[in-house]
């Protein structure tokens, strides 16, 4: 499994894989130039700033799973179910 | 001058208990990651109409509704731990899929694939008539998958290290998937950075159903058209022409070797607080898919090939016509896949609090698989809140996507290739979304049921739009409550 993983890495050539790593690389390093206390948070506490899918949003994502070729980088599901309907 | 001394040094040591007292309560104090029991109610319901049904191999009708209950309860274990379980079911019924088996009579006493069908029994003779343009009543028509997933979080002392796994199954009339998987999360710079790493695992596996035609051909060899027990026995299969013939064969068919599909996925997610009103977050997946990626149920029809049919001659050269309600094209083949699929896709959130009424949310994600599909998603939203109570949320998601390599339209592949599908939902295409969320939050907890007060109610709905003409519909409520 773990070969076969390297191996589309290679075939691939990831450069966006890369840039994503070294772009991470870059944020975290960076990350510390910015710390909002936590009593300064209110807005950020909002639960509309929340950086995921609200709860009922799943069933329009299941139904983009379906419909779509394209799946995953939004913290839901990646797999699993035959999307045969 | 004295009583100054004392009463000050009486002060600073109070003030020294007082301040030690507070570290010691500090540590002692833990808030919890989650206050009380919470329960949400979900109901989806989705439909879609469309002219290019996969399973008669990319023409017919696509006509879907699915309704989908889901329940969704959060259990704090104790000041660290929360236990969630999430039960759901989804029924669907689908024109689609009903025309695995499309014809509308059991023509012989064979194997009794064909239970009953859509034909009205007009326009030539008493035989087996089909169509893709309509819905058949076969067994295939519906389907209900059920769901259920157990995850369980555990938070440090110091709420900057979170540990998570989670458990699932789902179990449809011919497909069945075990998930499981875990994560950890790390936050640090007073919370204002995040990084998490999951992986998730799905082992899958078919009850491989095919078509009508092609079950008989697997069960009764070259020899299916006039074996007294096949469904074809004395059926008179047409050629283009409407010349009765013997000489349908789907050739190409090889029986399904694998029922097994395996996922394997990595997720990375990077979260950034950039101001007091803006913070975004960067997604990343690596998944791995093998097994049977393909759909057994799904039709192929060859360009190189003889064309045969069963039902009315006279509509066969309006076969591609929604007017065609007697006569079905006998598939050449099942859709082919490879049997290995590698999907990189890449996303980024990010939300900006403009003031008490208004929020932008936006997510944008670009993805890329070793099939040859690549796609760009982009989707706002723009929260508004009218008071304390209710708020609506306009949004609008544009998604577009290149060709898998094996995709070609009805009729178009060739024998001669490894892999063929019809299937629309691997073309080119793009679509707009439009919608929109109107939320009820009872800040005051007015309404309760039994135990429980209501938290918030929730109604979305989206109309989708894709430009190969499918249009979509779907319409969901939510109820949250929380244990008193």
């Amino acid at each position: 499994m773990m070969k076969e993983l390297f191996t589309h890495l290679k075939t691939f050539k990831l450069k966006k894989i890369k840039s994503f790593l070294i772009l991470l690389v870059v944020l975290i390093s960076s990350s510390s130039c910015v710390a909002v206390k936590n009593y300064n948070k209110v807005f950020l506490n909002d639960p509309d700033m929340a950086l995921k899918s609200p709860l009922a949003e799943r069933f329009e994502t299941t139904f983009h799973i379906y419909r779509e070729a394209a799946a995953g980088a939004n913290g839901g599901k990646t797999g699993g179910g035959c999307g045969c309907n | 001058m004295d009583v100054i001394k004392k009463t000050l040094c009486i002060v600073f040591v109070s003030l020294g208990f007082i301040s030690f007292a507070q570290q010691d309560s500090t540590q002692v104090y833990k808030k919890k990651v989650l206050e009380t029991l919470e329960i949400d109610l979900l109901l989806g319901y989705y439909e879609q109409e469309g002219t290019h049904a996969s399973v008669t191999g990319g023409i017919g009708n696509e006509d879907l509704q699915n309704t989908a209950p889901s329940v969704v309860v959060r259990i704090p274990l104790n000041e660290d731990d929360v236990l969630t379980a999430d039960v759901g079911m989804s029924a669907y019924t689908s024109a689609s899929s009903s025309n695995g088996n499309p014809f509308n009579t059991a023509a012989s006493s064979g194997s009794g694939m064909a239970q009953s069908g859509n034909g009205d029994g007009s326009g030539g003779g008493n035989g087996p008539k089909g169509t893709p343009w309509v819905a058949s009543s076969g067994a295939s028509r519906k389907d209900v998958l059920t769901s259920i997933n157990v995850s369980y979080v555990h938070a440090t002392d110091d709420r900057n290290r979170y540990w998570s796994s989670n458990v699932g199954a789902s179990f449809e009339y011919d497909y069945q998937s075990f998930g499981f998987g875990g994560g950890f999360t790390q936050l640090w710079n007073e919370k204002n950075t995040e990084l998490s790493l999951k992986a998730q695992v799905y082992l899958d596996q078919w009850k491989p159903i095919i078509p009508t035609e092609i079950h008989e051909f697997d069960l009764f060899g070259e020899n299916f058209l006039t074996n007294n027990q096949s469904y074809f026995s004395g059926v008179s299969i047409l050629d283009e022409n409407g010349n009765s013939v013997a000489s349908y064969l789907p050739s190409n068919y090889s029986p399904i070797d694998d029922v097994n599909r395996n996922t394997y996925a990595v997720s990375l997610e990077f979260s950034q607080v950039l101001s007091k009103r803006a913070q975004f977050s960067l997604f990343m997946d690596l998944v791995k898919q093998q097994g049977w990626l393909a759909n057994p149920l799904q039709r192929v029809y060859f360009a190189d090939q003889a064309n045969f049919y069963i039902g009315n001659v006279r509509s066969i050269v309006n076969y591609e016509d929604p007017s065609n309600t007697d006569v079905f094209h006998l598939a050449d083949d099942i859709e082919r896949l490879p049997r290995n699929r590698f999907k990189y896709p890449f996303g980024m959130r990010l939300n900006y609090y403009v003031n008490e009424y208004l929020v932008l949310r936006s997510y944008v994600r670009r993805y890329t698989d070793d099939w040859g599909v690549n796609s760009n998603t982009v989707q706002l939203e723009l929260p508004i809140k009218f008071n304390l109570n209710w708020k609506l949320t306009p949004s609008y998601r544009y998604y577009d996507q290149t060709a898998a390599d094996y995709f070609a339209p009805y009729d178009q592949h060739l024998s001669s290739q490894a892999f063929y599908t019809s299937d629309y939902d691997l073309s080119a295409f793009s679509s707009h979304q439009i919608g929109g969320a109107l939320v009820y939050t009872d800040v005051l907890s007015k309404y309760s049921l039994w135990k429980l007060s209501l938290k918030n109610i929730s109604i979305r709905f989206q109309n989708y739009r894709r430009s190969d003409g499918l249009s979509a519909f779907s319409i969901a409520t939510g109820f949250s409550f929380v244990l008193d």
